[in-house]
């Protein structure tokens, strides 16, 4: 109201170039959104419609000539509840450790007169220039003996060192007072840590707990490399199979199916895609909501 | 604080044995701390620092069962490297990741910020935020998801094609060959992060005093003018860091999308670094080589990364990131 009557003041001639090029921005934005969101919705409609549809090209972003087919052949013969399980544990496995030894790093080396305080510092700047790289990495976890388990795609990545410091700058908004008169009550560092800042972050918490699901839920690469025993695949790995790489013999009813016209392949690829994508834009609401909180937290730092 | 005014002042310093006692007492009193840095030190080194080491391997004749320390140098050490060079191939791979990398941030760089001055100017919160809003989800779509369905969409009967129907081109088989390897990359990045990307911008936006945008109102600045001498100005410093740091990322293309984008019709023309020492070191097991020509790649990145830096401090100082 107040920007209106505002405007109202300014000569004429701007103002309707002014409210000429609002239309058109609102025109422009509208079909952004159309390209940011329709290839989701074809995806999903292909996905429930029957193969005569999909192969006539008909299909647009409603389902047609309603097929479930490409579902059902996902959970009977993909593994994909194997699959959603596996990486349930890997992402909430990979949350924790991440949580708790950036927590925990991140505490250390906000107390000012800490001894190794610049050692630790520069030791974490160092891995944010340098990095082994995928050969000598994939050598060392082999050497560990971590191929084929999932401590390969969780401990690895789990410490960042851009992490521990957005952690820490955060912690040391929180007011060095606190922590004193917690001394004096007798707390100790853990303590001080798990009682006052851990309660004290949850925003920060949110944020970076949902980041870390979400990143290691959409990753495959790590698996591809370290993986390779069938029933322990992520799910990104079951997507890539399904869309890249020919129908195995394990598939003998898709295989049926394809052959007497009851299913397109697409049905099957975009069944995996939706399935692959949903438990993510099912929290991405609650995402949404941290998100733009966290870049902020990240640009204290950046 | 008295340490380093004594020895500012010539006098002599404390003694060792007395330091070494405040620190042997330090360490004690600090117990708990140093007992909570344990575990994620630890993973730090492992993870972190033993790959690093491991780089050696490039300088010498890996065998698994001597180690990295016990395996022979090679002689000359850089034998690699020559190795590298006098492959035919090797000034293609160069070349390929310089183009793409030099590409794709050409086209996707100035993006986000193009978004991010166009939402600034539109009008209605509720119809920004939802633009917004929408403008992330690509964001979280997964590099497999995303060439799955740029796979599909470029078959013969799929969305790319449709389109191109639309505007009287015939149909064409994207996936083979690498004619649209270019267009189907780069496009997708976009995409993907035009709206993520914006974010930061926008945030430098939103700080702007709008008292500036009242001044300009009463002086009759036009829309142009405003965006050229207000928001333009804001988001400048966050323009130039994201340029340093997305100029380090040129020889680092995103091999990890072209890994899944290759297949056999285009595999040896999408070949760059990344996906040539996947290639040689994973599948065919060459470890010392492909790891010599991944620090030759993240060598020039490094140096790219400082030499962006050098030049943005000797224009505009306050901009670098160092």
């Amino acid at each position: 109201m107040a920007a209106a009557a505002k405007k109202k003041k300014v000569n004429n001639k701007i103002y309707i170039g002014s409210r000429a090029a609002d239309v058109l921005l609102w025109i422009f934005f509208a079909a952004v959104s159309v390209i940011f969101l329709y290839p989701f919705l074809n995806v999903l409609a292909v996905s429930f419609s029957s193969n005569e549809m999909i192969s006539q090209g008909r299909v647009t972003i409603f389902p047609r000539g309603f097929n479930a087919n490409g579902y059902k052949l996902l959970f009977r013969e993909a593994h994909i509840w194997q699959a959603y399980l596996n990486t349930i544990i890997i992402c909430v496995g990979f949350a924790a450790f991440n949580l708790v030894s950036t927590s925990l790093l991140a505490y250390v080396m906000m107390i000012p007169d800490f001894v190794f305080r610049k050692l630790f510092s520069i030791l974490l700047l160092i891995t944010m220039f340098f990095s082994g790289g995928t050969i000598p990495t994939y050598l060392w976890i082999q050497k560990l003996h971590l191929i084929n388990t999932w401590w390969s795609l969780i401990l690895p990545g789990c410490l960042s060192a851009y992490n521990v410091f957005v952690y820490r700058a955060f912690y040391q908004g929180i007011s060095m007072e606190i922590r004193e008169a917690a001394k004096i009550d007798g707390a100790g560092e853990f303590q001080i840590l798990t009682r006052i800042y851990v309660p004290l972050s949850k925003a920060l918490y949110a944020t970076f707990g949902l980041f870390a699901i979400v990143g290691m839920w959409n990753s495959y690469y790590e698996a591809l490399l370290y993986i390779h025993d069938q029933a322990k695949q992520p799910i990104q790995m079951i997507l890539r199979k399904i869309v890249f790489t020919a129908l195995g013999s394990d598939m003998t009813e898709t295989t049926q199916m394809m052959q007497n016209g009851k299913l397109n392949r697409l049905n099957l690829q975009y069944a995996c895609i939706i399935a692959t994508m949903l438990p993510v834009m099912v929290i991405y609401p609650f995402l949404q909501k941290y998100f733009a909180q966290g870049v902020q937290l990240g640009a204290v730092k950046g | 604080m008295a340490k380093t005014k004594s020895t500012a002042a010539g006098v002599p310093r404390v003694p060792f044995r007395v330091r070494r006692h405040r620190f042997a007492q330090r360490l004690v009193r600090q117990r708990t701390l140093l007992l909570m840095a344990v575990f994620p030190m630890a993973l730090l080194i492992i993870f972190r620092y033993v790959p690093i080491y491991g780089i050696l391997i490039a300088f010498k004749k890996y065998k698994p069962s001597k180690g990295v320390w016990g395996s022979e140098w090679l002689d000359p050490f850089w034998k690699n490297y020559t190795k590298f060079f006098k492959n035919v191939n090797s000034e293609y791979i160069i070349w390929n990741t310089v183009r793409i990398g030099v590409l794709t941030l050409l086209f996707t760089y100035p993006m986000p910020i193009l978004f991010a001055l166009l939402l600034n100017e539109l009008k209605g919160n509720a119809y920004k935020k939802t633009v917004q809003t929408i403008s992330y989800i690509p964001h979280f779509i997964s590099i497999v998801v995303i060439c799955s369905m740029l796979n599909s969409f470029g078959s013969l009967s799929g969305m790319f094609n449709d389109i191109r129907a639309l505007f009287g081109l015939a149909r064409v088989d994207m996936n083979n060959g690498d004619t649209y390897f270019l267009r189907e990359y780069i496009g997708s990045a976009i995409w993907q992060g035009i709206g993520w990307g914006s974010i930061i911008y926008l945030s430098a936006l939103s700080n702007v005093d709008t008292a500036l945008y009242d001044v300009a109102n009463l002086d009759g600045a036009n829309r142009w003018q405003k965006i050229r001498h207000i928001a333009w100005p804001a988001i400048l410093p966050t323009t130039t860091v994201i340029l340093i740091m997305n100029v380090g990322n040129v020889m680092n293309s995103d091999y990890t999308k072209i890994l899944l984008m290759q297949n056999d019709s285009n595999r040896s023309k999408l070949e760059v670094i990344g996906t040539f020492v996947y290639h040689q070191g994973i599948e065919s097991g060459q470890f010392s080589y492909s790891t010599a020509i991944n620090l030759f790649a993240s060598a020039i990145s490094f140096a790219l990364v400082f030499a962006t830096n050098m030049i943005v401090r000797r224009i505009s100082p306050e901009n670098s990131l160092w």
